[in-house]
């Protein structure tokens, strides 16, 4: 389907990048050469030059008909683009240091290469090689690509992608390959897993980019110009040029712009069709039928961005107990109250609403997508709010299902099982948040509300299973931290075998749920009776519940019975950690003349864990 | 629009250069983004704008403005 001359004078007419970027994005329309020129121009009209990318290509077949649509790419995202082409056909040379690659210092390095180039004996049908032999072959070219990839890793910053041109026709045993115990795709697939899992496992910044997945988007006749491959060694069809580079693109913003965070979801005509407050629990549409099926999928889709550690949060315009009532009865929702890491369902303008949310997940609203059918919610937040990216919903039920796949901002580079769980860390957070003000309400003090959360603390000392998690915690606590050291893990390593040094951490669970690794404190024996607090540190996420001060006193009940009679702390003041400022004075430590802190632990001995309201276990 | 002013919109946008240092006798060697690699974004510019398909074997023939006019007439455009 092509681009008409109109609407590419309505998209030529557009006000803003955002909104140019995001009706490109959206549209499906094929965009000739000049017309992607022109767009191109005018997205740089209306936003000069953006963040500089600098990206460098290496490559075993044709590149540089790629710049257009390279171009058209980073100016959507809002991107200045700097490419450098190594010299055709110039792989292994471009590794070196002093090359053109090395000089270029690329953010983003891409490496165009061809299954063939893995292994000479690709040249020839993998079908007739025995079982071992394919095996030998799968593993000395994926050991090979990874060779070459090692190279690349060790001279370039930022990160490296990697990509394999897809078969230019079907596999050589035709439809039976897929049964075939001899199958080319499953080899394939095999080494893909062996790249992919060398990668994870050998560089850090590396990414493997499959071109196999654009091959399904597009379709292999589509995929492929015979003509430009065969006269000029260029691959792609325009469709597909530009399919590469939005991915490339795509890569360069996530590297570029702060992570997204949270999807802020509007509900009537996103999560349903229809109006809630006027249709009711049985008029909107959801469900098994069309449109339904529509906005169930979208539910569906929504789950897929949770699971790649985006937290989804609700921002609405109607009655609570309306909203309430679909998440809570309606057979066909699928995402209910506790999928969301917090709402806003109220009448109040829908920018003042995602600054509360902002505020209330202590997320910069620079890490939120705005989702909302509405032109005049959306226009109002891009106007008020140019730092959170705006999708506007689709009419056409049919669109709403994948309006958010193409979406640059919502691709990830990584994810842990820390990023899994964020939602419900986030979810439990809020249940905690809610008890608290309902006993606020009710006239219930703190140390009520803190008693009701059941808490129980375990703490463990010198224990190297969680060695990564401790040494993160140093580098990434800034708030209650009293020294800020920071310490990476062979270091972390030599404190938990040396004699003379205490490491303890704790996690802390309640009947809402359990937080993880949240605390450290290292501390060594100076001589005899003294002892130094070398860091103690907390995370954010369990401040105000008082177990930074059952940590430190059963920390200090253990030195004690190792024969400690005086630990000496410092406070060093940083421009993040001011809520640590008054914490040794609170507990008994007394200034001292050179700038530090002692406490005699025969003066003031340590507390028992009685006085706190959290159930203490200490595990040696 | 006659052919030759769309074919000239054609050619300035895809080889950014301005409209006026084209005329109706042009060729490749006049215009320095012109080049190998201009020539093929030229080509398929064309295929795109004029919704036409160009053999491979043609390629190298389209070199100059009045080339791509007869082929454009060959080929049905107006």
């Amino acid at each position: 389907m092509k681009l008409t001359p109109e609407q590419l004078n309505t998209w030529l007419g557009l006000e803003s990048r955002a909104q140019l970027a995001q009706a490109l994005g959206a549209s499906r329309a094929e965009i000739t050469l000049p017309q992607a020129r022109r767009l191109t121009g005018r997205l740089e009209e209306l936003e000069g030059a953006g963040h500089p990318l600098r990206l460098a290509i290496v490559h075993s077949y044709t590149s540089d008909l790629l710049d257009p649509w390279l171009g058209l790419e980073a100016a959507i995202q809002g991107l200045g683009l700097d490419t450098y082409h190594a010299p055709y056909g110039f792989v292994r040379q471009e590794a070196e240091p002093g090359s053109g690659l090395d000089r270029h210092t690329p953010d983003l390095t891409l490496l165009l290469l061809q299954r063939e180039d893995l292994h000479p004996d690709l040249a020839a049908p993998l079908a007739v090689r025995d079982a071992d032999e394919r095996a030998a072959l799968q593993q000395a070219a994926a050991e090979g690509l990874l060779g070459t990839v090692g190279r690349f890793r060790a001279l370039v910053p930022g990160q490296v992608l990697v990509t394999l041109l897809p078969a230019l026709h079907g596999p050589g045993l035709g439809l039976f390959d897929a049964h075939s115990d001899r199958s080319e795709l499953a080899w394939w697939a095999g080494l893909k897993q062996a790249l992919t899992a060398g990668l994870r496992e050998r560089f850090h910044g590396t990414l493997f980019l499959d071109l196999d997945a654009a091959l399904c988007d597009i379709g292999r006749p589509d995929y492929f110009d015979p003509r430009l491959w065969y006269s000029a060694r260029f691959p792609f069809t325009p469709a597909a040029a530009r399919d590469l580079a939005r991915r490339v693109i795509a890569i360069g913003a996530a590297l570029k712009y702060p992570k997204a965070k949270v999807i802020a979801l509007d509900a009537d005509n996103t999560l349903w069709g229809g109006i809630i407050g006027e249709d009711g629990l049985n008029g909107i549409a959801l469900g098994p039928d069309y449109p339904g099926n529509c906005y169930a999928a979208f539910q569906r889709r929504l789950l897929d961005y949770q699971s790649r550690g985006l937290i989804l949060a609700l921002c609405s315009k109607n009655n609570p107990a309306d909203l309430d009532q679909v998440l809570a009865e309606h057979p066909h929702q699928l995402l209910r109250d506790g999928h969301f890491a917090a709402r806003r369902v109220n009448w109040e303008p829908k920018p003042a609403n995602l600054a509360a949310l902002a505020e209330e997940l202590s997320l910069g609203l620079d890490s939120f997508v705005f989702v909302d059918d509405s032109d005049h919610e959306c226009a109002a937040v891009r106007h008020a709010l140019p730092q959170v990216t705006v999708v506007q919903v689709p009419k056409n039920p049919l669109e709403v299902p994948g309006c958010l796949d193409r979406l640059a901002r919502l691709e990830v580079l990584s994810l842990t099982s820390e990023d899994l769980a964020k939602t419900r860390l986030y979810a439990e957070e809020r249940r905690r948040r809610d008890r608290a003000r309902q006993m606020d309400a009710g006239g219930g003090g703190l140390d009520e509300y803190l008693h009701s959360l059941g808490m129980r603390m375990r703490i463990v000392i010198n224990d190297a299973s969680h060695l990564a998690r401790l040494a993160q915690l140093t580098n990434k606590t800034n708030q209650f931290n009293l020294t800020t050291r920071r310490y990476d893990e062979q270091r972390m390593q030599a404190f938990l075998d040396a004699d003379d040094h205490w490491v303890a951490h704790f996690s802390l669970a309640d009947v809402f749920g359990d937080s993880g690794v949240v605390g450290l404190a290292i501390a060594r024996r100076l001589d005899g009776e003294l002892a130094e607090l070398d860091t103690l540190l907390m995370s954010c996420r369990v401040i105000g519940r008082r177990a930074e001060s059952a940590f430190l006193e059963s920390l200090l009940r253990l030195l004690a019975e190792a024969g400690i009679t005086q630990v000496v702390a410092d406070y060093l003041p940083t421009a993040k950690n001011g809520l640590a400022e008054g914490f040794l004075p609170k507990h008994g430590f007394i200034a001292t003349a050179d700038g530090r802190f002692l406490r005699d632990l025969a003066q003031a001995p340590p507390r028992p864990a009685a006085d706190f309201p959290i159930a203490v276990e200490l595990a040696r | 629009m006659s052919t030759f002013e769309q074919l000239r919109t054609v050619i300035a946008e895809t080889l950014n250069v301005p409209g006026d240092s084209i005329g109706e006798t042009t060729t490749a060697e006049e215009l320095t983004a012109w080049d190998s690699l201009g020539h093929v974004n030229l080509m398929i510019a064309l295929e795109q704008t004029f919704d036409i398909q160009l053999d491979v074997e043609v390629f190298p023939t389209l070199n100059s403005v009045p080339a791509i006019l007869d082929q454009l007439r060959a080929q049905g455009v107006e």
